[in-house]
């Protein structure tokens, strides 16, 4: 029978997390018939072809459109583009057309060259050829042609086309290699096992026979589900993921298959899985909309302010006005209100410019720029060893990376390098293994003693195995106390797994296809004690043991599989049931030791408590463990418990809980054996890395499913907690707490647990606050474990733990799971506003990835979750350093004086319009040209902001690494507080008065030789002329870092107003629509007062600013000031990365060159064992559940094991981390 | 198919895929770019051996000054010594320019004669009662001034009129022209002269508020009992007579209808049918709408010189009503500098300006000189300051 599948995680923790679809269970299931496509075609199934563009020919205008006008901004501008079209308007509607327009093009230009990819994309993958049986013979036919029911064939390296239902491969006994990685990044073969009465359809001649009916699930975007059965003739066999091929993967080490098709193009699990990652907006452009708003209300006083008058100002005595009884309405004294009404109509239109439309989109380009060509063209966050350069996925983040104050990490893979090496053991009681791990060197360097150091005396050093002692290799182990003991012991490394040989079976050859490291190091070690699993077939895993009989002989011994019982994230434990060569019937079993200490029997294992020392002290040493056990079976025993079995393995509904009781009924009388631990690297440079970030006055949290033990000491191997820190622990797995809960009330427990949490919650508080007062800059961290945290998240007691964990310098949550993650993240998110950022590699870490402001994911090694739904991904967690103190830092300030610079600009801009309009009779006059007034936002002055918003820099990358404290303002919002935005604002009413009264109050005489007098138009393009030169002159002056292109684009655009001018009022035509500026920048050119002006007035608008930066620099100068100051005295350190890669090398880089080094296998992820339970919610998110159903859910599903206890909604039930 | 290519092209799937499911922006695109030439190079190298180089070398970042944001620049540092030798520079260049600004505008000597009280008898006391004088056809308004000129004045000297809260800026007033009319005459659209757009059926040319409200009064000037002539060639900019203004016909102008002549209602002069526009200078000058409500038009200009202590008399005929929104009329005679006429302005706001500057430059010469602030040291940064200071 086919009992076993690989394990891949994660298979069951789905099921178990998506409540079956109600159609399917009311029996919406779809019906294919195979092979006969008239017999489904009225079905009406979806075609093969997919389509991931946004629009196409038709719909790309109205939809694109649609899209751009939800803006408000650009909603805005098209309601004031039509208010400017009738009669109240003082401009011509171009003035606000055209801006609204190119904004418009770029957007829509931007948004149709993406899709115009996508669509090409789309293309080539709908016209991949496969092999399809149409008129009984295969026939090369795109992947778009394929309908549901068809049979095809795919070889050996192609992707599956669509979801398939595996029939038959070239393959022995009906198997095939999948890999997986577009779904999960998961790069180890999965083995798919048709079902034994299709595995004769190979070729054309079998396969145009086939005819079946397969009733099965709706499509839906479970990746790792599938119900359905397959009903051949009178038939009726059952269907499970097992048999199904997934579009997107890819074929191995197979000639070929043949399956049918059953889910089809947007109906496969892939496709339905292709879901947007929720958009996230910066806090900057959230607090940038409220700047909006202030310049709403701005303009709103403004008009309202000129439209009260204007109704005042009117009146028939100015005949010249012409305001005779049939008057239109906006001029009629008759009507006061009526007027001032229009006129404040005329108001918005007029000062409209006010709301800078182009800073939506220039800030759009900076920051695509910032991502394409700084964040992931960064060779410092290159990582060589696994090729992988930083990864933007969203652009919408880049200054909150400068403001962060929280980062949440996970630990496996992110802290450590998830590369598990086999270290110690302990079997039967007694504890192997003389290796020292960092943790421990760190522990006794930071006690100040030295620790021995035991020098390797290998030469060789298999990967996965770094074990040291001489009483267990080479056969030593038949000396021991108990040979018998060790013996089981390597069997059940050898047999209890679901790993896969690949290569020669030889000892040094063999490659091992693991789902999880530990696995992979696990039978590593079994290898290099004798025990060499070398081959697998579905039913026999063979092994050569060396040393049974006596040292040096070698057998190969042939154990047949029974039944498999998979890991998952609630049982936490995995069984293999094998019967010997001689018939003897064991299970095998391995898992968490709270799991295994349940299910031991009363007799024997007498080494239990020495052991659960073992564990702890391997624990406390960061080792991650585990504990083996087994169970010889009764045959008789055995086959009653086998029917069950596999009446649940048949079952349609609720396989997985059938499955799951069933295992718990023979896993039950173990007989320990002893427990493995494993060594779990640190990253490179992550020590230094959180120095340097709390340096920056970020606080880092680690949020891990490990045990307390192992979390700290993590905590403490990467600097985060130190001895000189007062910890406040929180820990549920205390004496009092174990003893109530052997009591087995499960409501007392948690009201137990509950008691102590929330007094420990007060008391450390209480301490806390103490301590702030009292002792000067002790600090403070916090250490809680998921279960306490769990209750320390109720409503009532938040506020404390919130008060508490702001109140420590180090916070480590232990044994969490994915959704307690996600919820402490909004704890701090939601709770204390501050600026969040989760890092994490794995699926576990997907729904905190999500959940805070900012999501990393650590990429080139893992799984692709964790990347897909981040935000920015990264290569290794030091390069945290550079992504938020370089580019984090640069992006918010360049940002935020982007932001600052557009709001001064049109603050002042409109402001010159709005004193000229107190001389007009409040009349609504413009005083500027409509042209000017239109190009002043999109030419004039737009592309020197986004130079400075790209090239900005403040002080050199190496010193913003240096000085890691200069990220600091980013985290106070030291360059877009309020305070700095006044100074802005004042800033623009002076110069608007500056610029509005000099050249109209200089223009009272004649302005030159002859006489003659300059009007309206004269002083407007005049006060135009400055405006420009002020403005652009202002951003070099808030430039701290110019490079040609700052030059050349102020300077330009100072040239662009001239030129524009000179070819705008020098040639009569049809733009200029009354002709008012005609030859007027020729006129007013020839005057004296216009050279004396154009002087004047910039630098006199500009001293006040020139005189408050100077002094402020000169009196309070901000940290980054100082380090400018520093640079210039000392020239800019040179940054010697960027010479060449340097021939020197670190003891770091050497380390991890060696590490490259070793065979690689790609094959990476979070241990199943350690890490946390489930990866659901990352499904669960993108379905739209909300995270309160799933706390729940999470410790249903624990509970459901043992007798029913407790409603599940309390959620109190012991949730089982190991 | 060699491994390299395979994994090529499970690459180039897993990013499209990633397509599929990133949010926009086409930072996917820029990936995908990368993984398609990584791709065909890897193709196109069929060697096995050297394609994982060739791998790394697509997939490694390019190296640019621009990319690592090490682009060569100047870092401007406003240190005390900058903003005291900028204030300094500023100071030293405004304050001759101010000097020469004001020297200029002090050397125009300027006669300025506000006269719309003066011509009016002073029997009409209020100002209903003078509107209703100006706006009587029979009553008689020429006015006599009699000036003095204190300083020479070298000719040409130009005569202007000044009005005040004369809003030739307001909107309504503005727009009120068609310059394509100006210009050849047969507008079609003259929509924006309303109300001054058609007279009896037929349009106005030059239609529009402004031509209509053109001002009226005239002045002549004798010394002496001997007449001086006001030159009224040449008092409008050369492009507006040749580019904006045409030879253009007034036709049925309101102004010139017999039972409103002289602008018995309100005060627009006529204009005369056989003038063209473009040579109608006084009609070109008031169409070049003025920016604030008080405004000087240039009139005339006297081309010879006016002897100090010689007296004018000035005979006015007071016919524009001002009077009726209280603005005030002025006569004013004046010479120009390089500059312009008499304006403090410019020169008091560069004398102003530079010398504020001198003294900046010099306080914060004297607090650096007493205090100076080192620079760059790290004792100032606010994580070095004493806690308590925080």
């Amino acid at each position: 029978m086919a009992a076993w599948r690989p394990s891949h995680r994660g298979r069951h923790r789905l099921d178990h997390y998506r409540a079956p679809e109600p159609d399917l269970l009311l029996g919406g299931h779809r019906t294919i018939f195979c092979n006969e496509f008239e017999k489904n075609q009225g079905f009406k199934f979806k075609g093969n072809s997919i389509s991931t563009t946004k629009y196409n020919v038709l719909t790309f205008l109205p939809k694109g459109l649609f899209e751009q006008f939800r803006r408000v901004a650009n909603l805005y501008f098209l309601m004031i583009s039509i208010l400017s079209a009738t009669p109240v308007s003082p401009v011509n509607p171009i003035t606000n057309v055209v801006p609204l327009t190119l904004v418009l093009s770029v957007s829509l230009i931007k948004e149709a060259f993406e899709d115009w990819k996508r669509f090409i994309n789309d293309k080539a993958i709908n016209g991949t050829a496969v092999e399809v049986l149409r008129d009984d013979r295969w026939k090369k036919l795109p992947w778009r042609r394929l309908r549901v029911g068809d049979i095809v064939k795919v070889n050996q390296d192609s992707f599956f086309p669509a979801d398939l239902l595996f029939l038959a491969s070239t393959n022995q006994d009906g198997i095939c290699y999948v890999e997986t990685a577009n779904l999960d990044g998961e790069t180890n073969l999965k083995i798919r096992k048709a079902l034994e009465r299709t595995w004769d359809y190979v070729d054309e001649e079998r396969a145009k026979d086939f005819r079946g009916e397969i009733q099965c699930e709706q499509p839906n975007n479970s990746l790792y589900t599938f119900t359905g059965n397959l009903v051949i003739g009178k038939q009726t066999l059952p269907v499970t993921p097992n048999q199904l091929l997934l579009r997107g993967c890819s074929l191995r080490n197979t000639e070929y298959i043949v399956g049918v098709v059953v889910f089809t193009g947007h109906e496969t699990k892939v496709m339905m899985n292709a879901m947007n990652v929720p958009s996230k907006r910066s806090t900057l452009e959230r607090r940038l909309d409220k700047l909006i708003l202030i310049l709403f209300s701005v303009l709103f006083t403004m008009c309202l302010v000129g439209a009260i008058c204007s109704g005042i100002f009117i009146n028939r005595k100015y005949w010249y006005l012409g305001l005779t009884s049939d008057v239109e309405d906006q001029f009629n004294p008759g009507n006061r209100f009526l007027v001032a009404s229009l006129a404040f109509l005329t108001f918005v239109t007029l000062f409209s410019p006010i709301i800078p439309i182009s800073l939506y989109v220039s800030i759009e380009m900076i920051k695509f720029i910032q991502v394409t060509q700084f964040i992931n063209k960064d060779l410092r966050m290159y990582h060589k060893d696994t090729k992988t350069p930083a990864l933007a996925r969203t652009s919408n983040l880049n200054e909150e990376l400068g403001q962060v104050e929280y980062i949440f990490s996970d630990k496996t893979g992110t802290l450590t390098r998830n590369l598990m090496e086999f270290f110690k053991c302990s079997i039967g009681g007694v504890m192997y293994g003389t290796g020292v791990t960092e943790i421990e060197k760190g522990a006794a360097r930071r006690n100040g003693t030295s620790m021995e150091e035991v020098e390797s005396s290998k030469d060789f050093h298999e990967k996965y195995f770094n074990f040291e002692d001489d009483k267990l290799m080479k056969g030593a182990w038949r000396q021991e106390g108990s040979p018998e003991l060790c013996k089981e012991f390597f069997r059940c490394l050898a047999i209890c797994h679901t790993v896969l040989p690949e290569g020669d079976e030889l000892p040094d050859k063999i490659t091992y296809q693991a789902a999880s490291p530990d696995e992979a190091a696990l039978v590593t070690a079994a290898k290099m004690f004798g025990f060499f699993f070398f081959r697998r077939s579905p039913t026999t895993i063979k092994v050569r043991e060396s040393h049974i009989e006596k040292i040096g002989r070698i057998q190969d011994v042939e154990y047949e599989i029974l039944n498999v019982l998979e890991f998952n994230s609630t049982r936490k434990r995995q069984s293999v049931i094998c019967r010997y060569p001689n018939g003897r019937l064991v299970l095998y079993c391995k898992g968490a030791d709270s799991v295994i200490y349940e299910r031991l029997n009363d007799r024997g294992n007498t080494f239990k408590d020495v052991n659960r020392d073992h564990l702890e002290y391997f624990g406390s040493a960061g080792l991650r463990t585990l504990c083996l056990a087994y169970r010889d079976l009764d045959i008789n025993l055995y086959e009653s418990w086998n029917e069950k079995f596999v009446q649940a393995k048949s079952a349609l509904r609720d396989r997985e809980k059938k499955l799951d009781e069933v295992a718990e009924l023979i896993e039950r009388d173990l007989v320990l054996l002893g427990c493995t631990a494993i060594e779990d690297k640190l990253q490179e440079g992550v020590p230094a890395c959180i120095e340097t970030l709390a340096k920056a006055g970020i606080k880092i949290w680690v949020l891990t499913g490990d045990k307390l033990e192992t979390a700290i000491n993590i905590a403490y191997a990467c600097s985060l907690i130190n001895n000189g820190m007062k910890q406040f622990i929180i820990n549920s797995d205390t004496k009092e707490i174990r003893e109530v809960e052997d009591r087995g009330d499960p409501i007392e427990t948690a009201q137990m647990i509950e008691r102590i949490v929330s007094k420990k919650l007060h008391d450390s508080l209480q301490q806390a606050l103490d301590s702030e007062r009292t002792q000067m800059g002790l600090e403070l961290a916090l250490i809680i474990d998921g279960r306490c945290l769990m209750h320390a998240l109720d409503p009532q007691l938040r506020g404390t733990l919130l008060k508490l964990s702001m109140l420590c310098k180090a916070v480590v949550c232990c044994r969490v799971s994915p959704l307690q993650k996600a919820q402490v993240t909004s704890l701090i998110k939601d709770g204390a506003k501050k600026i969040t950022l989760s890092i994490g590699d794995g699926a576990n870490d997907v729904s905190m990835i999500q959940a805070a402001h900012i999501g990393v994911g650590i990429s080139g090694m893992e799984g692709m979750q964790a990347v897909m739904a981040s935000d920015f991904a990264i290569a290794q967690f030091r390069f945290l350093t550079e992504l938020l103190l370089v580019h984090g830092r640069l992006s918010y300030i360049r940002i935020s004086k982007v932001v600052c610079y557009f709001f001064y600009k049109n603050l002042m801009f409109t402001l010159t319009q709005f004193w000229f309009n107190l001389y007009t009779g409040f009349s609504g006059q413009r005083f500027y040209d409509d042209w000017y007034q239109s190009l002043y936002n999109v030419v004039f002055t737009a592309l020197p902001v986004i130079i400075v918003g790209i090239f900005d820099k403040d002080v050199s990358i190496a010193n913003a690494r240096k000085y890691p404290q200069l990220y600091k303002a980013g985290i106070e919002n030291a360059f877009f507080k309020w305070r700095i935005l006044i100074v802005w604002a004042l800033s623009a009413v002076y110069q608007s008065i500056i610029l509005f009264y000099f050249p109209a109050k200089a223009i009272m005489e004649g302005k030159n030789g002859s006489g003659r007098m300059l009007g309206l138009w004269d002083a407007g393009t005049m006060a135009f002329t400055c405006v420009v030169v002020t403005v652009n002159v202002r951003l070099l002056m808030a430039c701290n870092f110019v490079t040609k292109w700052h030059l050349i684009s102020i300077f330009g655009s100072i040239l662009a107003w001239f030129i524009f001018a000179f070819l705008y009022s020098g040639i009569r035509n049809q733009l200029d629509r009354q002709g008012n500026v005609y030859k007027v920048i020729f006129i007013i050119m020839g005057t004296w007062y216009f050279w004396l002006l154009i002087v004047l007035v910039p630098i006199c608008s500009l001293a006040l600013d020139f005189c408050y930066e100077g002094l402020q620099r000169w009196f309070a100068p901000c940290d980054y000031q100082i380090i400018q100051e520093v640079e210039k005295r000392e020239g800019s350190p040179v940054d010697g990365f960027l010479l060449v890669e340097s021939p020197r090398l670190s003891a770091e880089e050497q380390t991890s060159i060696a590490l490259a080094q070793l065979p690689r296998e790609m094959s990476r992820h979070t241990g199943y064992s350690f890490d946390s339970p489930c990866f659901d919610s990352f499904f669960a998110s993108q379905e739209g559940v909300s995270m309160s159903h799933r706390s729940y859910d999470i410790a249903r599903r624990a509970s459901m094991r043992g007798p029913r206890r407790l409603s599940s909604d309390a959620g109190q039930d012991s949730p089982l981390y190991l | 198919m060699s491994s390299a290519r395979l994994k090529a092209r499970q690459r180039e799937f897993m990013v499209r895929l990633l397509i599929a499911k990133s949010p926009g922006f086409g930072l996917d695109l820029f990936q995908l770019s990368e993984f398609v030439e990584m791709n065909s190079r890897g193709a196109s190298t069929s060697g096995g051996n050297d394609t994982s180089a060739v791998r790394k070398d697509s997939k490694k970042p390019k190296s640019s000054a621009f990319t690592q944001q090490e682009l060569p620049a100047c870092k401007p540092l406003l240190t005390p010594r900058w903003v005291i030798t900028i204030f300094m520079l500023v100071g030293v260049v405004f304050i001759p320019i101010g000097v020469a600004a004001l020297l200029a505008s002090r050397t125009v000597v300027e006669i300025i004669d506000e006269y719309q009280t003066a011509c009016i008898p002073s029997t009409y006391t209020n100002n209903e009662q003078r509107v209703e004088f100006i706006q009587n056809v029979t009553t008689e308004k020429h006015c006599s001034r009699p000036l003095q000129v204190s300083k020479l004045m070298k000719g040409p000297v130009y005569v202007y009129y000044q009005l005040d809260n004369f809003y030739q800026n307001h909107r309504r007033y503005v727009k009120s022209r068609s310059d394509e009319q100006l210009l050849d005459g047969n507008a079609t659209d003259t929509d924006a002269c309303k109300p001054e757009q058609m007279l009896g059926g037929l349009p106005i040319v030059p239609c529009g508020l402004i031509a209509w409200s053109l001002f009226n009064d005239t002045y002549n000037i004798s010394t002496g009992g001997q007449q001086i002539t006001i030159n009224k060639t040449g008092i409008s900019w050369k492009s507006d007579r040749e580019h904006k203004f045409g030879k253009v016909y007034p036709q049925n102008f309101p102004n010139n209808l017999p039972s409103n002549e002289n602008g018995s209602l309100i005060g627009g002069a006529s204009l005369d049918e056989n003038t063209p526009l473009n040579e109608d200078e006084d009609l070109i000058v008031w169409m070049r709408t003025a920016a604030l409500p008080t405004f000087r038009k240039l009139y005339g200009k006297i081309e010879q010189d006016l002897a100090a202590g010689s007296s004018l008399n000035v005979t006015i005929n007071n016919v524009y009503n001002t009077y009726s929104f209280g603005g005030k009329k002025k006569l004013v005679l004046s010479t120009t500098s390089w500059l312009g006429g008499k304006n403090d302005f410019l020169g008091v706001a560069y004398i102003t300006v530079g010398s504020l500057c001198v003294s900046l430059a010099l306080v914060f010469f004297l607090v650096h000189w007493r205090n100076p602030r080192p620079l760059g040291d790290t004792k100032y940064l606010s994580w070095n300051r004493p806690a308590s200071a925080n």
